[in-house]
């Protein structure tokens, strides 16, 4: 039973069946809402705060007690801002863009469980749900570029769609080798099934769906549809107020989403021992977030054919091999499950990224034409 | 008329609505919209008859990755900004598609279905599963399948390498 | 569960070969070998199918994958055809520097494409199969991608998914009238409705419409016919060659399989689509063959006489249709026709590919002479257009006098004089162009080589149709065998 659904059966108590329902299904959204929205706050002032450190410098600390309000100014600049439609663009596109990109970035969290039987809804097939609504965003990216009738937005538009497609395959078949242990798509059944943390029994799904996720959401290296140097910043250029700040919004929802599916996957969500769960849930998504600064203050942004080539012929296969040997040892090995697994599959992860890193090999490496 | 009801109409009315705007726009762009649109109440209609991973197989594969390349497809396309052309077979082919429309129809309501009374499986992923791969299943279509995707696969290559 | 593989041998093995090709295709660059492992993969799966043959007929995947002599016989007219065809593609893939691995893998997976539609007796399977040829054969249709190749494969793409469109929906609403999706099962759950029902239900009727219009763009048949010229013009030959025969014949397999063993009881139910396929052949022979009269490309000409002979086989179809179970006799002759006229239209092509390759043309105008310039291949092409009208001493006077006979028998007599104004009319535009090659003055006085793989393709087809003509006896006993059982 479900948080929600004790609440639900309380409120019988007092009022007629459909109107708790109703109700209850309210208070979990606007719990859920309020959740997404402090933490996305909470996310840009750590990157803003951190990357500042990475580059050695202080970040914004002016406003408030190191800076913590901001965010806040910034917002009541961009609520008074004029909103601008570009004269010939499409008026409904442009205007319904920042929405369809926001949306998904919320529904993803309907799934996401807190704590044992704290999730909205535990459906049986969570994982399948958070893969699909959040590929959804990128129609809501397309539509900014199309509608903004700018030919960057459009190049930037073109580069999601590209990006999305490509990347959406290797964490996939990631996720499908933690379903195989997991034995069940619903991500709080898989939470459960997490006695050891799953990074620790497949590290090799573990850095392709991280790294695969990172592209999904377009953070830094492979923000190619916002690389101020080429392309300005592609896809929100036309926007202003506060049709931008949803767009902005929505980037850091979809960041928050990743952090926290990559923790229910992979790091055992909330479990941990002394810490209360929840609050061992929020370390991990932080220390996720944390990887993802570190990575985008450290590598620089990635060539469009780089980009490709590294979802297509190096995540993409060792996606492959991943998921052959999972479901081998899950199949022939099921005994053997926690720690000969863990050895294995580290040495085979080790392996492979070595192999694959010398293909890679940028700047040192001849370039082939 | 219970919420389901409601709910099936509804979807009813956005997805044929879609897809009558997907035929009919000028603009090939928010036509292809108007196709995500309906993609989308399929889905909706889906979960109506509690085929959860068939909806959000409907969603993953339809919204997510078809109607997206037909997106990229349409602005891949030269000279699109001419719209959706209408061509001298536009009556003809309306007349046909009407008659088809209601000869289907006819057959439809007049039919006598058989209507299965076992209660829809829940949970189906499972379900589908086994039927897919166990016993008795469709492993034979579903291998046939993947011969299917490495023969569009090396088309792909084919047709769109240059010469 | 036991998967009994061995009865997937002659797909399997062809499946690896395909992919073997693709691979060796990447580090070879003397691309002859590919025809080489193509024709050693083709050989091998025939060899597969052979061992097949004469066991007891067995099915796998639960009644899904039927092994018997009538899938076997297909599996073996395709491997033939598929075997041919590359052969006498060895002149023709010098035109395309890259991409012969791929042309070559496509071939063969289409051939999987066909074979399993052959042997296969569940919706599911046969909707896939069928895409899996089909896919493979619009890509080797635009293959050449000049503009003339690329319409015909463009066209061939749209109208074949409008085709599978109305295939399924006339799946959907058998599915849906029964609850089953193999035939078998189908056919026991349409005996177990009551008459009444059934009577009341115009979903099956409406089903088996949408199904013999979604089969019929396969074997093209009047009105599903309007691709044909276009695509038999803009597709390489030897392709071009492949589709008139092999995707035909593949068509011609799953009718025959699906209607006979999904309505084949009740009587009534039999009938019915026995007399739509006797009227649907009635237009399909007489438009096909007033068409081709017009015709100067000699690939269009012998596209819309392949639409004629469709219409002949389809006196077969509609002869098992209108005798229901009693039958035996129309489903042979219409193997035994298919095989004739798979031999006879290959060589028809391969002639054509070898003149057409020198002189560069299709034009029927342009092979006036031709009896002097290349008297060989001048003479296998007479010898596949006689078999072809259906005169001694070829092939196609048995398949149709044989085809014919079945018509008689059941009770199709207007449906067999039909057929035979059809076939004097037919004489006309064949006879002219063999008048035109032998009778005509030459334009050039200049030989037309031709590479040994034609020559030898071209005999082996000729051979093949002089062997069926004169001693048909044997075939006709094999064709006998391959549909007396039919697995139920």
């Amino acid at each position: 039973m479900t948080l929600i659904g004790q609440f639900r059966d309380w409120l019988i108590n007092f009022m007629p069946e459909w109107a708790a329902y109703i109700v209850a299904f309210l208070v979990g959204v606007v719990a859920i809402i309020a959740f997404v929205l402090v933490m996305i706050i909470v996310f840009i002032y750590l990157e803003r705060r951190l990357i500042g450190r990475f580059q050695v410098r202080l970040g914004p600390n002016r406003c408030g007690p190191e800076g913590i309000f901001q965010l806040i100014a910034d917002s009541i600049k961009l609520l008074t801002k004029e909103d601008i439609v570009p004269a010939k663009g499409d008026f409904w596109v442009h205007f319904l863009a920042p929405i369809v990109t926001f949306a998904p970035a919320l529904m993803v969290f309907a799934v996401v469980p807190f704590h044992k039987g704290v999730v909205l809804t535990d459906l049986d097939v969570g994982i399948l749900y958070v893969v699909a609504i959040s590929s959804i965003s990128v129609v809501g990216i397309y539509m900014a570029g199309w509608g903004s009738n700018n030919k960057y937005s459009l190049i930037a538009a073109l580069r999601a769609v590209a990006q999305a497609i490509s990347y959406e395959l290797p964490v996939v078949m990631a996720a499908v080798g933690v379903i195989l242990i997991a034995g069940s798509l619903s991500l709080s059944k898989i939470v459960e099934a997490q006695t050891i943390p799953f990074f620790l029994l497949q590290p090799l799904g573990f850095f392709i769906f991280l790294l695969g996720s990172m592209a999904e959401i377009n953070r830094s290296p492979f923000d190619l549809l916002e690389a101020e140097s080429e392309i300005v910043t592609g896809y929100n250029m036309e926007y202003s107020g506060m049709k931008f700040g949803l767009l902005y919004l929505s980037e850091y929802g979809h960041t928050l989403a990743a952090s926290c599916i990559i923790t229910t996957l992979f790091l055992g969500g909330w479990q941990g021992p002394l810490l209360p769960p929840f609050l061992w849930f929020l370390i991990k998504v932080l220390l996720v977030f944390f990887v993802f600064l570190w990575v985008r203050s450290t590598v620089p942004r990635l060539r469009v054919d780089q980009l490709m080539a590294f979802a297509w012929k190096c995540l993409l296969p060792m996606a492959l091999i991943n998921l052959l040997l999972i479901g081998a040892q899950v199949l022939w090995f099921p005994k053997a499950l926690p720690w000969g697994m863990m050895v294995v599959n580290f040495a085979v992860a080790g392996i492979l990224i070595l192999l694959w890193s010398r293909l890679f090999a940028l700047g040192g490496g001849r370039v082939e034409v | 008329m219970t919420v389901l009801d409601i709910v099936f109409w509804l979807l009813a009315v956005i997805s044929i609505g879609a897809a009558l705007a997907v035929v009919f726009l000028q603009n090939i762009f928010r036509a292809a919209l108007f196709l995500v649109l309906c993609f989308f109440a399929v889905a909706g209609l889906f979960i109506t008859l509690q085929a959860d991973f068939l909806a959000v197989a409907q969603v993953l594969i339809y919204v997510g990755a078809i109607s997206i390349l037909i997106i990229l497809a349409i602005m891949l396309t030269r000279e699109m900004w001419r719209g959706n052309p209408g061509g001298r077979f536009q009556l003809p082919a309306f007349i046909i598609a009407l008659g088809l429309f209601g000869v289907m129809v006819w057959a439809v309501i007049n039919t006598s279905w058989q209507i299965s009374a076992e209660l829809p499986l829940v949970p189906t992923t499972a379900a589908i599963g086994s039927r897919l791969f166990g016993e008795g299943g469709l492993l034979l279509p579903l291998e046939i399948a993947a011969v299917l995707l490495l023969a569009a696969i090396l088309g792909a290559i084919v047709l769109v390498r240059e010469k | 569960m036991s998967l009994k593989l061995e009865l997937l041998t002659p797909e399997l093995s062809l499946l690896i070969f395909a992919l073997l090709v693709i691979l060796l295709d990447l580090g070879i660059k003397q691309k002859k070998v590919l025809a080489g492992v193509s024709i050693l993969g083709l050989l091998v799966s025939g060899g597969f199918v052979l061992t097949l043959w004469g066991r007891e007929s067995a099915s796998a995947f639960n009644g899904m994958f039927l092994v018997d002599p009538f899938a076997l016989f297909f599996k073996l007219l395709f491997l033939i055809a598929a075997g041919l065809v590359i052969l006498a593609s060895q002149d023709y893939v010098s035109k395309f520097a890259r991409f012969q691995g791929e042309y070559y893998a496509l071939i063969l997976i289409s051939a999987i494409g066909m074979m399993l539609l052959a042997t296969t007796g569940e919706l599911i399977s046969i909707y896939i199969a069928l895409e899996l040829s089909s896919i493979s054969l619009y890509i080797l249709t635009g293959f050449l991608k000049d503009p003339k190749s690329s319409e015909a494969g463009l066209k061939y793409l749209l109208l074949g998914a409008v085709a599978s469109a109305t295939l399924l929906y006339g799946m959907a609403l058998v599915f849906g009238l029964t609850g089953k999706t193999r035939l078998t099962e189908i056919a026991q759950a349409i005996q177990t409705i009551p008459l009444t029902t059934l009577l009341d239900s115009p979903a099956l009727l409406l089903g088996i419409i949408l199904l013999a219009c979604g089969f019929g763009f396969k074997i093209a048949c009047v009105p599903f016919q309007m691709w044909v010229p276009d695509v038999y013009e803009g597709a390489p030959t030897p392709i071009t060659a492949y589709l008139s025969v092999a995707s035909k014949a593949a068509g011609f397999a799953v009718i025959a399989r699906f209607f006979y063993t999904t309505f084949g009881v009740p009587d009534w139910l039999s009938l019915n689509w026995g007399i739509l396929f006797a009227s649907l052949s009635a237009i399909t022979m007489t438009l096909g063959n007033v068409i081709a009269i017009a015709q100067t490309n000699i690939k269009r000409m012998l596209g819309y006489s392949s639409i004629a002979q469709a219409g002949y086989l389809m006196v077969g179809l509609a002869a098992v249709g209108v005798a229901s179970m009693a039958d035996t006799l129309g489903r042979s002759g219409l193997l035994f026709f298919l095989a004739s006229y798979t031999l006879t239209n290959l060589g028809a092509f391969i002639a054509i590919i070898a003149i057409s390759n020198k002189i560069d043309s299709d034009l029927i105008d342009d092979y006036t002479g031709m009896g002097s310039r290349a008297p060989l291949l001048a003479l296998g092409l007479t010898l596949c257009l006689i078999s072809l009208i259906g005169l001694p001493p070829t092939a196609g006077l048995i398949a149709k006098i044989y085809i014919f006979n079945a018509g008689v028998h059941y009770g199709l007599l207007w449906l067999v004089v039909i057929g035979v104004i059809n076939s004097c009319i037919s004489a006309y535009y064949y006879l002219g162009v063999v008048k035109v090659m032998w009778l005509g003055a030459p334009v050039s006085e200049e030989k037309v080589p031709s590479s040994w793989a034609l020559r030898i393709v071209l005999a082996l087809t000729c051979l093949g149709v002089l062997v069926l003509g004169i001693i048909p006896g044997k075939f006709v006993q094999i064709a006998e065998t391959a549909v007396r059982i039919f697995t139920s």
